[in-house]
């Protein structure tokens, strides 16, 4: 039996061997190289002298450097934030929407989906001829109805600029999380919201006392998911306003501050590959810190509500 | 189920045994099909530019029929972080467009340029201004100098015409017509500050070069002699926020081609640009209407400081897989012949290749007339002043939007710049 189950081990193992080779090829080594070249320095593509620790010292107490780092670190989380509510709120209730019984339902899950699989590339040109101020159908759509005092220059602003790129991402997004949460809500089993029924609970009481403790988990992923997304995102950034995160620096998040800084020439923000590394390297703890730490707050939530 | 999985897994391989020959068959047939030919990649921040390149091209071709080059533009802003990645995974183009000063040396520094000394032997006849913008200290050259741009307003001659307007030559002449197309209604410039690139590479460093001193004071503040926040730098940051009433209405959410695209359908009376634009407009509307002028000066009778920008030279990739051809290829680039099809397809855009041409097109001609009683100058910050973090480059632009978003006073965004400038005075 245990020659067998041996036996078994090993096959499966053949199963996981090339998943595990492509893994630490395109993965492993080059993550664990980068943080290498976040040792060295040097004017070329590969930097060639080693510093040890000195560009983490450099970033951190460096003004030029830091500035930078922590205003990127503080648009990511207020990118974060604004993205996770949107597309935890707006995809749950849609969520509930399309998974209630009507003509068209089927139609609609479908539709909701439609925008996660453009290009973001090509959310974000949209976006930004949506809002051009020159020719925009977003402001003529204002100025009709009435509210031609609100118009400011979307992307042009700092104030604004932020809220509308977190904007078009959730957009976009939504589709995911409403498939989330769609299917959490697909699995409460249809006799407690039948027996809901005959109580005589209306959608409202449905939600709080029977779906929302149903979909927690799911919040649970869904903003893991976000987070990871967002605290790595590049493209919308790049579309939409830059890499160098105009107007002055208001959207620069870490996936634009460690492109510019990594390759960029120094005229155009470059920090040479060394300095472009340690951001890496240090985009990469702040991932791990906070999806460890999302995951300890959730399964602490998870086995309080299971006692 | 175990036999099933095994028939599945079968399939698969058989599969992937034929489709695997297949592929290499076909492979085997393009490579011998096209014989000796040779295909050289040539990339360039202009997007534009894909049609008029594809063009003068096929001169090449046409006499070397045997090497054919394929022109991959890519995007201005992220040009040069392409540039540097590509050539690092060693998919980077044959020949490529490099900027001129720092921004090209460090791509050479990369170790990814050939050496063009003693190899096109045309090259010591180049003007040396030009020619050391793409050399090392000790001389040695990386680049052909290319591409010289000035930078100029263009107008509508008839909007112009309406208010019975000449173009102007001092700033206060500039600043009257402002005013009379104004209170007339027009949309007087077409600028926006989206792309704040433009605003320090075009706007400050064209119409402020009249004010800060040109020439003479670029270079001494690359010797240290004086500070960004001289008088001169400020006043010339007080010159083009003196333009700002005339920006179209939310002008801060304009990036770069909505302005070409108000400006080239007749919808600005100005366009304070480059002459890289010549041909943006002319495919737009037709240049019968398109007049320029020189950046006014502050007195009648000022010499004019005219920035003629070095802007593009033309390097080889070392790890060329073709390096014979593509050095064939560099040594037409070199040449007379290329640098007349140049002009003539691209208007605007002006050669350093010694030799004698003719500019077939009266805005270009219009361009050039201003060259002889000027004193040329290039970009302010460009040279030196943006070889580190944070450069000049990226400082002036950041400041010039803050101050037209009026989050700066031209003091407060010259002060700003000279600061961040503290690595360059160390």
């Amino acid at each position: 039996m245990l020659e067998a189950k041996k036996k078994h081990a090993r096959f499966l193992f053949l199963f996981i061997f090339p998943a595990f080779i492509i893994y630490t090829m395109f993965m492993l080594v080059p993550i664990l190289n980068s943080m290498r070249y976040s040792l060295y320095t040097g004017t070329g593509l590969l930097p060639d002298q080693f510093v040890g620790l000195d560009n983490y010292v450099r970033l951190f107490t460096e003004e030029r450097y830091y500035s930078q780092f922590w205003n990127a670190f503080g648009n990511n989380i207020k990118f974060f934030l604004i993205v996770t509510l949107v597309q935890n709120i707006g995809g749950f209730f849609m969520a509930v929407m399309i998974s209630r019984k009507f003509r068209g339902n089927k139609f609609m899950r479908k539709l909701s989906f439609l925008p996660t699989t453009l290009s973001v590339l090509v959310v974000g040109y949209i976006f930004k001829m949506i809002l051009n101020p020159y020719y925009g159908v977003f402001d003529k759509f204002l100025e009709l109805i009435g509210l031609e005092s609100l118009i400011i220059p979307w992307l042009g602003d700092a104030r604004s600029a932020i809220w509308v790129v977190a904007l078009a991402v959730s957009w976009q997004f939504l589709g995911t999380s409403i498939l989330f949460y769609t299917s959490g809500i697909d699995g409460i089993s249809d006799s407690i919201m039948e027996a809901a029924r005959i109580d005589g609970a209306n959608v409202w009481q449905e939600i709080i006392h029977i779906i929302l403790p149903s979909v927690l988990p799911i919040v649970a992923i869904v903003t893991i998911l976000i987070f990871i997304g967002n605290f790595t995102q590049f493209d919308i950034i790049f579309a939409m306003t830059g890499t160098r995160g105009d107007p002055n620096y208001s959207t620069d998040l870490f996936g634009s501050l460690f492109y510019r800084t990594a390759f960029s020439n120094s005229d155009r923000g470059g920090w040479g590959t060394g300095m472009g590394a340690t951001v890496a390297t240090m985009m990469f703890l702040i991932v791990t810190v906070g999806v460890g730490t999302f995951l300890y707050f959730f399964s602490k939530k998870r086995e309080a509500l299971e006692k | 189920m175990k036999k099933l999985v095994l028939a599945v897994l079968l399939c698969a391989l058989t599969a992937g045994l034929v489709f695997g020959a297949g592929s290499q068959e076909i492979n085997a047939a393009a490579s011998s099909d096209s014989g000796d030919k040779v295909k050289l990649v040539f990339t360039s921040w202009r997007t534009e530019d894909i049609d008029l390149m594809n063009r003068i091209n096929a001169e090449f071709t046409k006499a070397n029929p045997n090497i054919e080059i394929e022109f991959q533009p890519v995007k201005n802003t992220e040009y040069d972080a392409q540039l540097k990645q590509s050539l690092a995974a060693g998919v980077g183009a044959d020949i490529m467009f490099l900027r001129s000063y720092d921004g090209g040396y460090q791509i050479y520094e990369t170790g990814s340029l050939t050496e063009l000394n003693g190899k096109i032997s045309t090259l010591k006849d180049f003007p040396s201004a030009a020619s050391a913008a793409w050399s090392t200290a000790d001389g040695t050259s990386y680049a052909i100098p290319a591409v010289g741009v000035v930078h100029g307003v263009y107008y509508r001659k008839s909007i112009f015409a309406k208010y019975g307007l000449t173009p102007p030559e001092t700033w206060a002449e500039f600043m009257t017509v402002c005013k009379t197309l104004k209170d007339g209604g027009e949309t007087v410039f077409a600028q926006g500050t989206k792309d704040n690139w433009m605003l320090y590479e075009v706007v400050y460093s064209g119409l402020g070069a009249n004010f800060y001193g040109g020439e003479e004071a670029r270079q001494a503040l690359m010797n240290k002699e004086i500070r960004f926040t001289d008088p001169g730098f400020v006043k010339a940051m007080e010159k083009m926020k003196e333009l700002q009433p005339y920006f179209p209405t939310r002008y801060e959410g304009i990036d770069y081609v909505t302005m070409q695209q108000i400006f080239g359908t007749g919808n600005a009376a100005m366009f304070i640009g480059g002459s890289w634009e010549i041909g943006i407009f002319e495919e737009m509307g037709g240049l019968d209407d398109v007049g320029y002028f020189a950046p006014p000066v502050e007195k009648a009778g000022d010499t004019l400081q005219y920035c003629f920008h070095v802007d593009a030279g033309v390097g080889m990739n070392k790890n060329t897989k073709h390096p014979e051809e593509a050095m064939m290829y560099m040594k037409w680039l070199a040449s007379p012949e290329y640098a007349q099809l140049m002009m003539d397809e691209l208007p605007g855009f002006f050669s350093y290749t010694p030799g004698s041409y003719s500019l077939n097109n009266s805005l270009a001609k219009e361009m050039e007339s201003y060259v002889a009683g000027s004193v040329p100058t290039v970009r302010t910050l460009w040279e030196k002043l943006s070889a580190e973090a944070p450069s000049g480059y990226d400082l002036i632009c950041q400041a010039i939007q803050q101050m037209y978003a009026d989050k700066m006073t031209p003091a407060e965004a010259c002060a700003y710049v000279d600061n961040g400038l503290s690595w360059y005075y160390k």
